[in-house]
């Protein structure tokens, strides 16, 4: 799951980020309003955190040129102003969702959680593929009766993966959603990471349930 | 309702001042018509009595005079409205004229003995039957000696009917006057008093909490258009203010909101799990640095709002703006160490301004530090000090991110920070410029700021020198 956090407070841009990146999400920073309309229009997050008070485009206009533009990524406005007619213009302008700062850390990232299910239609939140249970509130992962431990960034691919059970995922679709800006398209990392996952999950099990297709990418699926 | 009580007040002054009027009006017209009826009355007995002293005096005095001979030469004096006696040296009745009929009308006393004195006397009699009579007696005289009385007289009977119809007719048409008076100063108080109601309706609404609100009058010019129009400038002004206030609290509240933000945010962040000792101290010391700045704004808050109450205590003295403008020098050097940002000086002249010493030092300190952290890395501040006519002009000058010409009209401003300047230093409050013009007012001097986009700016204070002592 990868998120754009467009906030100009550095600090509060930078807890947001580890906050955030700890739940073993994606996470990209900015802190201007143009660049952020204009990553929000190119990337497909998964979900996007505004502060309103932006310098360059104000984010109410981010987010009605965004809406105008066709990007349906759910949006989360954060910001100083607690008045009830900045939160009802801002969730007209198309967010889904309204936090007033000062906030708790934890309601933050039940917010995004409660966004996230939404939009990939999971009404429980808890991901099932086969006997293999991903629950995002406690960050548990189990197969059969057998917890399995992951890393973060082993995390986040399962996650995406569950999320698209049955999609054959690119590499470039699961860079997109699974790393931020930072990553390196030209290293073999997602092979890396899906061959630590199969190890954990799959290995040692009558059945796999991440397989390759070749020439596109992987797949997730317990039929078969 | 005072209002009702003033339309009231009104309508009974009014009333009362025109029932008074009208009294003394009545009164005085009674009086002089009576006065004028009697007059005349008495004009016309004096005017007949000498007629008929004339008549008689042709036919010698003959006291044997009959009275038809008399009425056929004077039928005037046979009018119906006049009677004629003539009595005798003694008293007694020799002639009268026909229309007194059986009439008993002796001569009085008081008639009498006036005669006797060769006077003539006026009387009014009233006989048992009520018919006023208005009498002149008038001696006539043969040589010193007293011939005879000749007594005119008329009824007052036409003259009382008429006074009495007056009187009628002032004592109806007095208090129907006053009435339909009453009625009209009722009726012209209240339209007066309209307005009045149209003001307390609106000033209702506006004491209800809606500002916004605005007496419509449409007379503009009369006291209570006048009242109006300065009412609705008032409300103008306080609107203005009210909305100072909300914009001010709105801002305050924002700009702390970000530090309390980001201490909650981190400290929360830390506790989710157990951390590195290193990762706890990288926690406490942002917070400090959130708490610092938190003081730094209700500080500088409190200073304002203590500044716009005038609760700030001023001592001013003369001041030397060239040592000052040296020593500020000093601590910007170690201000700028750590981007390496050199605080030079350029001209300095001597200088002597009245004003606030602690004042005068933290307007310089807060221009300096702004230039400072608004300064390019390895780059210079100036300050210079030069006299310009009667004035002190102090420049610090920077060679930074600068501000844009829309955004240098608010600059100013509380809490106006400009996006660049919130994105170069998060430490500045807003406050500190709002604070310099502060204190430039009250040293009856003015401020402005000439910058350019990335290339720098600079600050211009004027002052007036200190007045030459006599």
């Amino acid at each position: 799951m990868r998120i754009l956090v467009v906030e100009d407070e550095p600090k509060v841009a930078s807890f947001i980020r580890r906050a955030l990146e700890e739940e073993s999400y994606a996470v990209d920073v900015c802190a201007d309003g143009q660049q952020g309309q204009d990553w929000a229009q190119s990337i497909d997050y998964d979900l996007i955190v505004l502060d309103l008070m932006l310098p360059g485009i104000p984010g109410l206009e981010l987010l009605k040129h965004i809406r105008k533009s066709g990007v349906k990524t759910p949006v989360m406005i954060l910001t100083a102003r607690s008045e009830v007619d900045q939160r009802v213009k801002g969730l007209d302008a198309g967010a889904d969702d309204y936090l007033t700062k000062p906030f708790a850390i934890e309601e933050l990232l039940a917010r995004a959680r409660a966004l996230l299910r939404r939009a990939g239609g999971v009404p429980t939140g808890v991901l099932e593929v086969g006997d293999l249970v991903l629950n995002p509130v406690t960050r548990e992962v189990t197969r059969g009766d057998q917890r399995i431990e992951l890393t973060t960034k082993e995390y986040a691919l399962l996650e995406y993966l569950m999320r698209n059970a049955g999609r054959v995922l690119t590499r470039p679709m699961i860079t997109e959603h699974v790393w931020d800006l930072d990553f390196d398209t030209f290293t073999n990392v997602i092979d890396v990471y899906i061959s630590y996952l199969r190890n954990k999950i799959d290995k040692g099990r009558e059945q796999s349930l991440i397989q390759t297709v070749r020439g596109s990418g992987y797949v997730m699926r317990a039929d078969v | 309702m005072s209002q009702a009580s003033i339309r009231v007040r009104l309508t009974l002054w009014y009333g009362t001042a025109l029932a008074l009027i009208l009294i003394l009006f009545a009164g005085t017209i009674y009086f002089v018509i009576s006065r004028g009826l009697r007059d005349q009355v008495d004009a016309s007995l004096e005017e007949a009595a000498s007629v008929a002293i004339r008549t008689l005096g042709e036919h010698r005095f003959g006291p044997f005079l009959i009275f038809e001979d008399l009425s056929q030469n004077f039928p005037e004096l046979a009018l119906l409205d006049k009677f004629f006696q003539i009595f005798g040296p003694a008293g007694q009745v020799t002639i009268q004229s026909a229309n007194i009929k059986s009439r008993e009308i002796p001569l009085s006393q008081t008639a009498f003995q006036a005669s006797l004195k060769g006077q003539a006397t006026f009387e009014s009699v009233r006989f048992d039957e009520g018919v006023p009579f208005r009498l002149l007696s008038v001696p006539i005289r043969h040589t010193e000696r007293l011939v005879s009385i000749l007594r005119v007289g008329t009824s007052l009977y036409p003259t009382e009917k008429m006074l009495q119809r007056l009187l009628l007719a002032l004592v109806i048409a007095s208090p129907i006057a006053i009435i339909v008076s009453l009625l009209g100063g009722w009726f012209l108080a209240g339209r007066a008093l309209m307005p009045v109601n149209v003001i307390t309706c609106a000033a209702q609404r506006i004491a209800d909490g809606d500002l916004t609100q605005r007496i419509t009058s449409p007379r503009s010019s009369d006291e209570i258009g006048r009242l109006a129009s300065v009412f609705n400038d008032m409300i103008a002004r306080l609107e203005i203010s009210f909305r100072q206030i909300r914009q001010f609290s709105a801002d305050a509240s924002h700009e702390l909101r970000t530090p309390l933000t980001i201490t909650k945010g981190e400290t929360e962040l830390a506790l989710r799990r157990p951390r590195e000792a290193d990762d706890y101290r990288q926690v406490l010391e942002s917070n400090l640095e959130e708490i610092d700045r938190m003081s730094r704004i209700v500080d500088e808050l409190l200073f304002l709002s203590r500044a716009d109450l005038g609760e700030i205590k001023m001592t001013m003295s003369p001041i030397s703006l060239d040592s000052l403008v040296r020593e500020v020098q000093l601590q910007a050097t170690i201000l700028g160490q750590d981007r390496q940002i050199e605080t030079i000086l350029g001209t300095v002249e001597p200088i002597v301004v009245d004003g606030d010493e602690l004042r005068l030092r933290e307007l310089l300190l807060n221009l300096v530090d702004n230039a400072i952290k608004y300064s390019h890395p390895n780059s210079q501040v100036e300050l210079s000090l030069r006299q310009i006519d009667a004035q002190a002009e102090l420049k610090v000058c920077d060679h930074g991110i600068g501000v844009s010409d829309l955004e240098q009209q608010r600059i100013f401003d509380r809490f106006y920070r400009t996006d660049t300047a919130r994105a170069h230093a998060s430490k500045g409050t807003g406050l500190g410029l709002a604070i310099c013009q502060w204190i430039v007012d009250v040293h009856q001097g003015t401020i402005q700021m000439q910058s350019s986009p990335g290339a720098g700016s600079c600050f211009t204070v004027l002052l007036p020198l200190r007045a030459p002592v006599v």
